[in-house]
């Protein structure tokens, strides 16, 4: 189990992430949403130990990522929110950096990256230079490099960014699968329509804080909403969506 | 003065569209590659330090001048060193510009959709290239020119005649240099497919450099007129840059004999030549070749790749290995960073070879020590150097999240990366040398001692190193280039002839070297079990932070007493 208890992160002194609290479990997909500049994504990057946490813990499997780091860092897998790649290295050569700096025996990663490639369509062009890779391809390239060693915990940050709706449709029922084969997933979208297919339960962040951590279901019947994105606009929306375009449309023809 | 030069020179730029100023600006800062740096550097700094190096030169150039002029005799060879040190500075600027005149696909897609024409671009571009070379030009220059005005000019035709035709020389010997690299460039752009232009380009780039720094320093000098007049040397007269721009000086200053007026006038067809084939390629890269950039597919097809390297050890000290290996072959900035020291190395190298090949075994000598000694210096200091300079910042987060293993594992991969790419091509390429030298066993003797005088710089590399090579960002002013580069300078020269001769001494003694041998392992270990023994409490880092730093306000805290005493009655009038 994937558990934060009162987690916190601070940009000189203004917080970005305030007191969170929520756990994952083995065998469900998490949902974490929240509007931009909500604290998602360094909410994450804090699980993933990029950032260092202000205050709070985080524990994994009931002990604190800090006090083996290593272990922890070796059974988790992270697809980042941006696409950031070494792009003088081709698709190949970056899982194979990859794998070899995860200590997979050569003989495994090479079998995995060929067949994670011709299964994610990038096989013709695992030699091409990533630099010319499309935005879907690189997303491509970052689901197979977080998910080769077969990691326990899955951390999936706007993972469907810029994927063709095949391809899209395959990760959705590639994150069910490995729920169901036990797997811990976290994952951020803006996609309210996947979340709601998708996860077992929500965390909805707001300014920083949690303002909804339960089930879709639950949160439907106690909020008396028919719809997740009812229930999100409700707790993280704050303006009139419909006034504000009407605004920037005005400023435009004025 | 130079408020008032100041103020006119922005009251002009002011006078220019405003486009063309935003333009300039942008494009001069891209001179430096900025993802290269870190978010605290300082450009200006940077850039300020070069042009402090070239001052100095320029300074010192101008002092010994005037306090040591050389024997008239030498008057040519000297003119003819000043001109080919311009050549190399302008010509290495160049061959560092190398992409940023012609349009990228990053230009055409955020301009493109702009209200621009793709003349004011390239205006831009030209002017931003012309201000470093200005640059360069003056801090080079500006005191050595007046220095060589007096010694020279007024023993010949004026001060001001020499002072003129100095500086025209200047400015025309940089222009058909950079006219050059520009002409190649544009006319590969017009005739090749993108693709192939852009593969043959990182290959031109790297032969330009190697032919401006073999072409500085493997030239000889013709100091008299018999020399210069000789047969035997009019292929060099006809074919070298600097000669002809050194002909052209003496032709506009008055001093050029008859029998070289040939040489000349090949100055100006070849600037004439270089001005035309560079502004029409130029002009049509960017009618032509500006849309084609943004047709072009966003992927290149690669049909395959070496995909089978050799395992370079571990797991982990084989993917460091890897991703440095292409790193430096991949990535333009890396490949010229380090093209600058191995130019030299392979430039000493040539020179050996050259005279290797001319004459029969020699005995061991400084001959074979110094360059091979030097070469091993300049290649794995340069090595460290480039694996400073980072490749992709925003990349480095898998890094961080795949460090499984402790840091001493990640310094031994970046030892074993600069084991293999630095200490080992010099080791072979002085084995090949060495079989020139007789007894063979001494020469083979320098070239075991040789691998454990890598191994020791290897290892001094190393400390405070604990970052992975090409990963960690970069703060340039944090490196006093000016200390660095003089202080190298000295120490290579001073170390470099006490170790060789005390080296030749060893050779010829078999007790002496094993002692020597001994001595030299005794430090590579040290030195390798300071790093190994750092190394485990060590933690890598990916950004460098300058250190931070108290202002003091001088307030100065005054003894109570002062304060409540009444001040002296002298001290109140």
């Amino acid at each position: 189990m994937l558990e934060l208890r009162r987690v916190s992160k601070h940009f000189s002194g203004i917080p970005a992430v305030d007191d969170v609290s929520f756990s994952a479990l083995p065998g469900q997909v998490t949902g974490y949403l929240g509007p931009n500049g909500s604290g998602k994504s360094t909410t994450i990057k804090m699980i993933t130990a990029l950032i260092e946490m202000t205050s709070g813990q985080i524990f994994f499997d009931g002990k604190l990522i800090d006090d083996d780091l290593v272990s922890y860092k070796r059974r988790m897998g992270y697809v980042p929110e941006e696409p950031h790649l070494y792009n003088h290295l081709s698709g190949a050569e970056y899982l194979t950096m990859v794998a070899d700096l995860r200590g997979l025996a050569p003989r495994l990663a090479g079998e995995r990256i060929d067949g994670m490639l011709r299964l994610l369509s990038l096989y013709d062009d695992r030699h091409a230079g990533i630099a010319g890779y499309s935005k879907g391809m690189r997303q491509k390239i970052l689901i197979a490099a977080a998910l080769m060693h077969n990691p326990d915990l899955v951390l999936l940050d706007e993972p469907f960014s810029g994927l063709d709706v095949g391809s899209a449709l395959v990760l959705r029922s590639l994150i069910t699968e490995l729920a169901l084969r036990g797997k811990i997933v976290l994952f951020s979208s803006h996609e309210l329509d996947t979340v709601e297919r998708i996860s077992n339960r929500v965390v909805i962040l707001h300014h920083g804080k949690v303002v909804a951590d339960d089930s879709i279901e639950r949160l439907r019947t106690l909020m008396e909403l028919p719809t997740l994105e009812a229930i999100f606009s409700q707790l993280a929306v704050e303006h009139d969506t419909d006034s504000m375009a009407r605004q920037l449309a005005d400023l435009i023809h004025a | 003065m130079l408020k008032l030069f100041v103020r006119l020179f922005d009251r002009w730029t002011q006078r220019l569209p405003l486009q063309l100023r935003v333009l300039h600006r942008q494009f001069l800062l891209r001179v430096v590659d900025l993802e290269a740096l870190s978010i605290e550097a300082d450009i200006p700094s940077y850039l300020g330090q070069f042009a402090g190096i070239l001052i100095m030169l320029s300074l010192c150039h101008a002092f010994g001048l005037m306090f040591f002029p050389p024997p008239f005799a030498e008057t040519w060879g000297y003119e003819q060193a000043r001109l080919a040190d311009m050549q190399l500075v302008i010509g290495l600027c160049s061959v560092l510009m190398w992409d940023t005149t012609f349009p990228d696909k990053r230009d055409a897609m955020v301009l493109g959709p702009l209200p621009l024409l793709p003349r004011m671009i390239l205006f831009a571009k030209m002017a931003a290239s012309a201000s470093v070379l200005g640059i360069a030009i003056l801090a080079l220059n500006f005191a050595s020119s007046g220095a060589m005005s007096i010694v020279f000019g007024l023993s010949s035709n004026g001060f001001f005649r020499f002072f003129f035709a100095w500086w025209f020389t200047l400015i025309a010997t940089s222009a058909f240099l950079y006219g050059a690299v520009l002409a190649i460039q544009g006319f590969g752009a017009l005739l090749l497919s993108r693709r192939m232009f852009l593969r043959m380009s990182a290959v031109l780039q790297l032969a330009a450099f190697a032919a401006i720094l073999a072409g500085r320093f493997l030239q000889p000098w013709l100091n008299t007129f018999s020399e210069l007049t000789n047969p035997g040397y009019h292929a060099l007269l006809g074919w070298s840059p600097t000669f002809w721009f050194f002909a052209l000086f003496n032709h506009i200053n008055g001093t050029l004999p008859r029998e070289l007026q040939w040489v000349a006038n090949r100055a100006w067809l070849a600037l004439g030549l270089v001005l035309i084939g560079s502004v029409s390629s130029l002009a049509l890269c960017y009618l032509r070749t500006m849309k084609n950039t943004v047709e072009q597919p966003d992927l290149d097809p690669a049909a395959s790749s070496i995909g089978s390297l050799p395992r370079l050890g571990n797991s982990l000290q084989s993917a460091i290995a890897l991703f440095c290996f292409r790193s430096i072959t991949r990535s333009r900035q890396h490949r010229v960073a380090l093209a600058f020291y191995w130019s030299i190395v392979f430039a000493i190298a040539l020179s050996m070879a050259r005279d290797t090949l001319a004459s029969g075994p020699e005995p061991v000598s400084l001959g074979l020590i110094m360059p091979t000694t030097i070469m091993m210096s300049f290649a794995v200091v340069g090595l460290r150097g480039v694996f400073s300079l980072p490749v992709s910042l925003k990349a480095n987060w898998m890094l961080r999240i795949t460090q499984l293993r402790p840091t001493a594992d990640y310094i031994a991969a970046t030892r074993r990366s600069l084991q293999l790419f630095g200490v080992l091509p010099i080791v072979l390429v002085a084995a090949a040398l060495a079989l020139h030298f007789r007894p063979l066993p001494h020469a083979f003797e320098h070239v075991g001692f040789l691998a454990i005088f890598g191994c020791i710089l290897v290892e001094l590399s190393l400390i405070r190193f604990d970052k992975v090579p090409f990963t960690c960002s970069f703060i340039p002013g944090k490196t006093n280039v000016q200390v660095i580069f003089w202080g190298a300078a000295f120490v290579f020269l001073i170390l470099g002839l006490l170790f060789g001769a005390y080296e030749l001494q060893s050779l010829q003694n078999l007790r002496q070297y094993l002692a020597l041998m001994a001595s030299c392992m005794t430090l590579a270990s040290s030195l390798w079990i300071f790093n190994r023994i750092h190394a485990r409490t060590a933690t890598l880092y990916y950004e460098e932070v300058l250190p931070e730093v108290i202002t003091r306000l001088g307030i100065t805290l005054l003894p109570p007493a002062s304060l409540t005493e009444p001040p002296p009655a002298s001290s109140t009038r």
